[in-house]
């Protein structure tokens, strides 16, 4: 018991560890100018990444507030589209669900990429390609089988008799879903949800493909640094990525919290 | 308060008939025993008739009115699960509320009801908690609580006990029957405790295998079943084949009297208690052997044989037999009970 313990903790700490060190040299890096070869420490700091992100003529802020409102807009959409499909798959029996479980996990297992062009000459017909909305459609392809799968799974264990006892105490299917479901999904609700955000934030190829370079988000202001090798913007971005992320996890959170009250029964 | 009819009830799921045509009447204010074993079809028939799932064909009558066509949540029958099912994000208070709350009372009339529940069910001090608080017993207080609170017309109960001990058990049984005998709420009460169903109910239907085999009161059930099957639910029997001629019963192990005729070929059915065990030849019986015995404090179970026949008895322990000891076994064939001989 003992030994495991040990063994528990190494393991956590080296984890904790793996993650914490990029993350330590991203944030130094993001303020050094020069950090030449064999030298330990970086030679000379500075803040141009930090000032280029808040000078207004860079507009980054901006785009920092397009691409979350962006993401926040897909990942409601998602999650909308995603519950009654998860309902199906996790509570129902009908024939062929294997078969349904494994295409909607297909947009992943097939990388959007292959299929972006296809998306691409049907958006132009539609009229969607260069515009928000066409971005905001082509961020829920590779989003919605994630979401299904996290929520297929709290539906198959939350299952149909709480919703069942709810019905026959009077409550209409609506006031069962909104009084009973969503309450009961809430713990999954949050994970599908932050990580479709992640998913979404993170899009650059889908977005400049469809976007067309009108909607310019977060990674595409970040790519052409890391490509042309300025490590100092790059990192400020990724710092700047990083952080936009956790604030909103942390706030998604704090709204699921307090919305079904603070009491965290569904840890039990 | 309603009475219930079901007609000619039927439901499969996938391809397995779960429910062969059930025809039933449960009268107004009555508290009807569903008896069966696992996977009968028990909880089906509830769910039809709560109207969580619809029948494949056959009609479900309240008040002699069909409401096949009703909606669950507009059906006044409410469904105490085997489970409880409280919901987890709500207070013991809240859970009573529910219903309430669907059926838009004001706040001020619920909470006086809310009250008058919680001290119903004697639950005070438990308001505030949340289900993940509380005990077996007291969870299922709050679900029987929640269920009585919005005043349903039919109350169905689906194996409400089987997860408290004996002592609670017995405690919450004699406690819903006080309410239900009060309010008067025709009630439906499923089971597969065979003791339960004859305790609290004023009827009891035995459903096998997706049909009601037998229907009426407990003694009428217990004492003449309609078949060996529906008999042997309600405990190990005996069997003895053979044939009646002439008033006599005759078989392997002798002739004795019954004092009427039947069918031909019977088997006779005697309960492991009706047989008394002596040491000297005395009555109607026959001479047998005991092959074991297990000691049960108040009643001793033997196994005996007879003819190279194995028979099963209940004694009480005043007078203890050991193994191997050769005993006269006394049954009083004039009020056996005698079931057609299936053709094997
Ligand atoms: N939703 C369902 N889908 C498919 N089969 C079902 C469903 N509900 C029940 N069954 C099947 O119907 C049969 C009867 O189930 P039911 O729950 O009515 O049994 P029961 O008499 O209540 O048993 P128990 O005493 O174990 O609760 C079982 O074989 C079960 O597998
Ligand atoms: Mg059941």
């Amino acid at each position: 018991m003992k030994k495991n313990n040990y063994i528990f903790k190494i393991t956590m700490y080296l984890l904790i560890f793996l993650l914490i060190s990029p993350l330590v040299i991203l944030v130094i890096w993001s303020f050094v100018r020069i950090w030449p070869w064999p030298n330990l420490l970086p030679r000379d700091y500075g803040l141009r990444g930090f000032k280029h992100v808040l000078d207004p003529s860079t507009k980054s802020l901006r785009v920092l507030f397009l691409s979350v409102g962006l993401s926040s807009l897909v990942t409601l959409c998602t999650l909308l589209i995603s519950i009654p499909a998860a309902k199906a798959l996790g509570v129902y029996e009908f024939r062929g669900k294997g078969f349904f479980k494994m295409l909607i996990l297909a947009p992943i297992i097939v990388p959007p990429v292959a299929v972006a062009m296809g998306i691409h000459i049907a958006f132009i017909k539609l009229g969607l390609a260069n515009t928000f909305l066409g971005v905001v459609f082509v961020h829920l392809v590779p989003c919605i089988p994630y979401a299904v799968r996290i929520l297929t799974n709290v539906f198959e264990i939350i299952g149909e008799s709480m919703e069942m006892q709810a019905r026959v105490l009077g409550a209409s299917p609506l006031q069962t879903f909104i009084k009973i479901t969503l309450p009961l999904m809430a713990p999954g609700l949050l994970s599908a949800g932050s990580l479709v955000f992640i998913v979404s934030l993170s899009q650059y190829f889908l977005t400049f493909l469809i976007g067309g370079g009108r909607i310019i988000t977060l990674p595409m202001l970040m790519f052409p640094y890391i490509q042309s090798g300025d490590r100092m913007m790059a990192s400020t971005y990724s710092i700047i990525f990083i952080v936009t992320a956790l604030i909103m996890l942390l706030i998604m959170e704090r709204i699921v919290r307090n919305y079904y009250k603070e009491q965290n029964y569904f840890y039990i | 308060m309603y009475k219930i009819e079901l007609k000619n009830i039927s439901k499969v799921f996938e391809n397995k008939r779960v429910l062969k045509g059930i025809n039933l009447i449960v009268n107004e204010g009555e508290m009807l025993s569903l008896l069966g074993p696992s996977g009968c079809g028990k909880t089906t028939t509830l769910k039809i008739i709560a109207g969580l799932f619809s029948p494949d064909c056959g009609d479900i009558l309240f008040n002699g009115k069909s409401i096949v066509n009703i909606p669950v949540e507009k059906r006044g029958a409410v469904i105490v699960f085997q489970d409880y099912l409280l919901f987890p994000h709500m207070t013991v208070e809240e859970n009573i509320a529910f219903g309430l709350k669907m059926a838009k009372i004001k706040k001020p009339k619920r909470r006086v009801k809310v009250r008058e529940m919680i001290d119903l069910v004697k639950l005070d001090g438990c308001e505030k908690k949340y289900p993940s608080e509380l005990s077996g017993g007291q969870k299922q207080r709050v679900a029987i609580a929640r269920a009585l609170a919005i005043e349903p017309k039919v109350l169905l109960l689906d194996e409400p006990f089987s997860n408290l001990d004996t002592r609670l058990r017995e405690s919450m049984r004699i406690f819903v029957c006080d309410i239900q005998k009060k309010l008067g709420i025709t009630t439906i009460l499923v089971t597969h405790d065979k003791e339960e169903a004859l305790l609290t109910s004023h009827r009891v239907a035995v459903i096998l295998d997706g049909e009601i085999k037998q229907i009426g009161t407990p003694a009428e059930v217990y004492e003449k079943p309609s078949s060996p099957l529906v008999a042997d639910f309600f405990g190990e029997k005996n069997y003895l084949e053979g044939e009646i001629i002439k008033g006599f019963f005759v078989c392997k192990m002798g002739k004795f009297k019954t004092g009427f005729d039947k069918y031909p070929r019977v088997m006779a059915m005697i309960r492991p208690e009706e047989i008394e065990l002596t040491d000297s030849e005395e009555g109607s019986g026959f001479w047998g052997r005991i092959l074991s015995k297990q000691y049960a404090g108040d009643k001793i179970y033997y196994k005996l044989s007879a003819n190279d026949i194995q028979l099963k008895c209940m004694a009480n322990s005043k007078n203890m037999f050991e193994a191997n000891q050769r005993v006269w076994l006394k049954i009083d064939f004039e009020k056996t009970i005698f079931f057609k001989a299936e053709k094997s």
